[in-house]
């Protein structure tokens, strides 16, 4: 009863500072957050998802070969159209991955293209997680899933541009600067 | 019949003997038809049924001849599942097959117009379990199938007709009730025996359309066990739409002003002409002679016309085969692609009217895939009712998208592009069902498991 009150009173306590914090700012509803389906989250046309999971004996060590070779660059990733980020982080001693990224829409929506677009980049990359199936394999959506976590909160800025938007926003704003400069 | 001369024979790797006639073979010109439904009251009686059945089930031995009447049959989850099929077959299937279509409708953008609650009373029941389609040249030959099928249906109790769906040509020429030509392109099958002479096209693997053969990918897709009942099998979409004639009639007289103008708008929207001519070919006006030549009308690809300024990015016919479209989301148009089988239904609205009669006509669309829950979502999902694809943000098909009078459609040009907008749907959906269509020996497995 008495540790019941103590957690009120704190939780009590947090609220008000974090009320003074944000000086009671409403929340813009477009950058509300709703569940991206199966897992992750889902704010506007983006989606986020996360991954912590076990590397193979010489997962990290592939791994760190690939990326110190492309000088951590990863261009290739343009031309999947959809994604926004993606991020590696090795953990626990080079025996563990944290995977991020941010993508439009849905990605299981694309499995099959990946399988048949870039299958070989997939397997590079993805084969080095422990019980990765392959990127053809029927298996490939559930295996995935099993290892997502999803995030807590999560912000973009612009929710609703897809980077097919960017891309289209980009050109036409360096073809008006373009004409503006003349 | 003039249509054999279109195709060139090629090896044969694929048992048609086995594989029902109604996924290979063409309609013939006019088709007649019926789609019957059936509900399984009593699973001895079901399987009696199937076992008298077998022999008149078409098979696609020489699919290229499509002179004489045939008949294919599909079985809902549910149908499979009263047909006593073992617990492990019915529980290998897809999860969305086992779920069904009306379930999955938030993945298939079935919301609003579309959603299963607007459906005809029909599909919203249980109880649909085995579809019956025969197909003909013409009416005496239909009902003499069709009588053959009655036959057999009458000797067995517990099996009950629950609906027949007739279907007919809409218009003379095989035109759709929008007046365009219909069900010109489909995928050549690698092994399938003879391939069209589309020379911008390569034929697709057996795999994305049959169950037991590799895919695009190489391998096999998820197939139900145990592979005696999947092999030769595939997946059936069926969907009935609602077609709004007088809407898109009133919509192209409202956004152009001369004839000529509309029926322009009318072609960027499909991306043919109402005589099924592509728009690359001929941009500035109908060409019958091209429309009706199956040996042309589909021989063509986009290296023409990349920026759009001919066939819309967003034209129905672009979008549900973008082919060598440059498009911003990396896609493998071969991995989207299904045969489709789909007739017209009730009596024709008369030409250009813009006054709706009332009266219930449009399209049950039928189409086949070995994933085909898998392609109805993304084509849905993706290349029907999103534009993100080729770049058009919300932009959605403006023939089958979910328009709701709030729809755009986008049409580059010199130097601007023009965007209409306020479009209505003009296709709303009634109904639909996934269907499990197995191979000949499939069928007499069934009858005896």
């Amino acid at each position: 009863m008495d540790m019941n009150i103590k957690q009120l009173t704190q939780d009590a306590a947090l609220k008000l500072k974090l009320y003074l914090a944000t000086l009671g700012e409403p929340l813009d509803k477009a950058h509300d957050v709703i569940s991206a389906g199966d897992a992750g989250l889902r704010s506007g046309e983006l989606s986020e998802l996360t991954i912590i999971t076990d590397l193979k004996p010489d997962g990290a060590r592939n791994l760190r070969l690939i990326f110190e070779t492309l000088k951590g660059n990863l261009t290739g990733a343009k031309k999947v159209g959809t994604l926004h980020d993606m991020r590696f982080v090795f953990l626990e001693n080079d025996t563990r991955l944290l995977f991020c990224t941010c993508y439009d829409g849905d990605w299981d929506t694309y499995i099959n293209d990946f399988a048949t677009k870039i299958p070989e980049m997939m397997d590079l990359i993805f084969g080095n997680i422990e019980g990765w199936p392959g990127i053809k394999s029927p298996t490939v959506k559930e295996f995935i899933l099993s290892k997502q976590i999803t995030a807590s909160a999560w912000f973009v800025s612009h929710p609703k541009l897809t980077v097919a938007d960017i891309t289209r926003l980009e050109k036409i704003g360096d073809g008006l600067n373009k004409l503006l400069e003349l | 019949m003039f249509l054999k001369n279109l195709f060139k024979r090629t090896a044969e790797k694929i048992e048609l003997q086995d594989i029902q006639a109604i996924i290979l073979r063409d309609r013939p010109l006019p088709y007649h038809g019926v789609n019957v439904f059936l509900e399984v009251l009593n699973t001895a009686s079901g399987k009696a049924f199937l076992k008298e059945i077998v022999p008149y089930v078409t098979n696609a031995k020489n699919w290229w001849n499509n002179d004489d009447a045939w008949l294919a049959i599909a079985f809902t989850y549910e149908g499979l599942k009263k047909l006593g099929l073992p617990y492990s077959t019915m529980e290998s299937f897809p999860d969305a097959f086992k779920k069904g279509m009306a379930a999955r409708s938030e993945k298939l953008m079935d919301i609003n117009e579309n959603a299963p609650e607007k459906w005809d009373a029909v599909f919203k029941a249980t109880g649909n379990h085995i579809a019956v389609s025969i197909f003909a040249k013409d009416i005496d030959d239909l009902s003499s199938k069709k009588a053959l099928a009655l036959q057999v249906l009458e000797k067995h109790q517990g099996v009950k007709l629950r609906f027949q769906a007739d279907f007919d040509t809409p218009i003379e020429g095989n035109f759709n009730h929008f007046g365009f030509r219909d069900g010109i392109s489909n995928p050549e099958i690698e092994g399938s025996g003879a391939v069209q002479l589309n020379s911008k096209e390569r034929p697709i693997k057996a795999g994305e359309f049959l169950l037991g053969y590799a895919n695009e990918a190489g391998n096999n897709y998820h197939m139900p066990q145990p592979l005696e009942f999947a092999k030769n099998g595939t997946f059936v979409i069926f969907r009935k739409y609602h077609s709004h004639v007088a809407a898109f009639n009133k919509y192209l007289n409202e956004q152009a002003k001369s004839k000529d103008e509309q029926e322009l708008l009318g072609a960027k929207m499909v991306g043919r002409w109402r005589s099924g001519a592509p728009l690359n070919m001929c941009p500035f006006k109908d060409n019958a002679a091209l429309g009706a030549d199956a040996r042309r009308n589909n021989d063509f690809d986009f290296s023409n016309d990349q920026n759009g300024k001919i066939v819309p990015y967003s034209s129905h016919m672009r979008r549900m085969n973008p082919r060598d479209s440059k498009m911003a989301v990396m896609s493998d148009v071969n991995l989207h692609r299904i045969i489709r089988k789909g007739v017209g239904y009730g009596p024709v609205l008369p030409n250009g009217s813009t006054k709706d009669d009332g009266k219930e006509r449009g399209l049950y669309f039928i189409a086949f895939s070995a994933k085909a829950m898998e392609t109805l979502e993304f084509l849905q999902k993706e290349w029907v009712n999103n534009g993100n694809f080729v770049s058009l943000k919300n932009e959605r098909d403006p023939i089958i998208g979910l328009n709701e009078g709030k729809g755009t459609f986008t049409m580059p040009g010199n130097p601007l592009p023009r965007r209409y907008i306020g479009m209505p749907t003009f296709n709303t959906l009634k109904g639909g069902m996934y269907l499990f269509m197995p191979g000949i020996r499939a069928i007499k497995w069934m009858s005896e498991v």
